[in-house]
């Protein structure tokens, strides 16, 4: 199975998606995070905004991750973490984060990216660093909106961070509940 | 020859963001532009009809069929008297919905595959009544494509899954200004969907009968 969502990944990622310029696609969203802290000035109000962005293009990405493969909805969440990682991750970003930390109930588990193209370039200042932004945190948001789209709710966040010093970057991902299909309003 | 009747989109929230007919007798929204017209209400350009509104209407000036919800009807907006909700329309489109949704989860309960989680594991594709054929498509995220044709159209999977890939996601979903809502519903109010949508139909329509 992961076998087939690497070469459903990769297939995509070859032919399907258009690319773009990793330096100017880099660049922007550098300047987006900048405009932020600098409208917001608290990095949790940053970290919220970037979230909430993450969303959007996350409710935005599942439908378009469908129409370019021919995958189905996974059944339980270690597929799911396959799909995200390799299909997903490969077929925007074209990194393939490693998935590790499988909880006990398996619920959680983590996306360890070694080499964060969104990182590259990018600095961040102590004070940042000490006020706990995190860099790319619109991925968090991404992911929270596209599982949200297939019908489960998670909680995602980022653990370590490359640009505050850890040796990865790790993005926690919690199932906190399936949800169910709504049904049509009946006629009272 | 294919002869496409009409489409409806329903999105997660189990309600109809997008209707149009091509080519139907009796429908809901021929009333509704009458009424609109003799009552000198804002009509977009793609509601008004130039027919004499007889029981029959095919698509009337060859290029733009009726479409349906648009703002100046959407069921969640208008409050003020004299609403130009099309009731008719309204109801009927929670019908097709609620036939299409007991159908599936049946045929999903007879595959022992139902789920709270719905989609449709249990293939369901189309059903045929002496008149017309519906056809059914869903996407994993939730939407649901229905089209209605002629009996004797054998599969329009194939034009359900392009209208879905390469129509509603890069016209609907990749559009920022369309609000993807957890709560609440948007029709789609979009000209290029429309008009790329139409253009498809008229094509497969006019193509060669797709064999299953």
């Amino acid at each position: 199975m992961a076998k087939q969502y690497k070469a459903i990944g990769e297939e995509a990622w070859k032919n399907s998606v258009e690319k773009v310029n990793a330096e100017l696609f880099i660049f922007t969203y550098g300047a987006l995070v900048v405009q932020l802290v600098r409208d917001y000035e608290d990095c949790s109000a940053v970290n919220a905004q970037l979230d909430k962005m993450g969303y959007n293009i996350g409710v935005r990405l599942a439908d378009d991750v469908f129409a370019r493969t021919s995958m189905e909805r996974c059944r339980d969440l270690h597929a799911t973490a396959e799909a995200i990682s390799k299909v997903g991750f490969k077929m925007l970003l074209n990194i393939v984060p490693t998935i590790t930390g499988w909880s006990a109930d398996s619920r959680e588990f983590s996306l360890v990216l070694d080499d964060n193209p969104l990182n590259d370039f990018c600095e961040l200042p102590p004070r940042a660093a000490q006020e706990g932004l995190w860099y790319s945190n619109v991925l968090c948001g991404a992911i929270r909106g596209a599982l949200e789209m297939v019908y489960m709710q998670t909680e995602v966040w980022f653990v370590r961070d490359q640009l505050r010093g850890d040796d990865t970057s790790e993005i926690r991902v919690r199932l906190v509940r399936m949800l169910d299909e709504e049904v049509p309003a009946g006629d009272d | 020859m294919v002869l496409v009747y009409n489409i409806y989109i329903f999105d997660r929230h189990c309600q109809c963001i997008f209707y149009t007919e091509w080519n139907r007798a009796n429908s809901p929204l021929a009333a509704d532009a009458e009424a609109n017209r003799n009552s000198k209400e804002l009509v977009r350009g793609n509601q008004v009809l130039t027919g004499d509104g007889a029981s029959s209407r095919s698509s009337l000036d060859g290029q733009r069929p009726p479409v349906w919800p648009t703002t100046s009807s959407s069921t969640a907006r208008r409050i003020s008297a004299g609403s130009s909700r099309n009731t008719a329309m309204e109801e009927e489109a929670k019908l097709v919905y609620g036939v299409v949704y007991s159908t599936r989860n049946i045929i999903n309960k007879f595959n022992g595959k139902d789920s709270p989680q719905g989609g449709n594991p249990g293939g369901f594709m189309s059903f045929a009544t002496s008149t017309y054929r519906l056809h059914y498509y869903e996407a994993p995220t939730g939407v649901k494509f229905v089209l209605n044709t002629d009996v004797n159209t054998t599969s329009m999977q194939p034009v359900l899954e392009m209208i879905y890939r390469n129509i509603y996601v890069e016209y609907v979903v990749k559009n920022p200004l369309f609000a993807i809502d957890p709560l609440a519903s948007t029709p789609i109010e979009n000209d290029y969907f429309r008009a790329v949508l139409n253009n498809y139909i008229r094509e497969i329509s006019s193509a060669a009968m797709p064999t299953a």
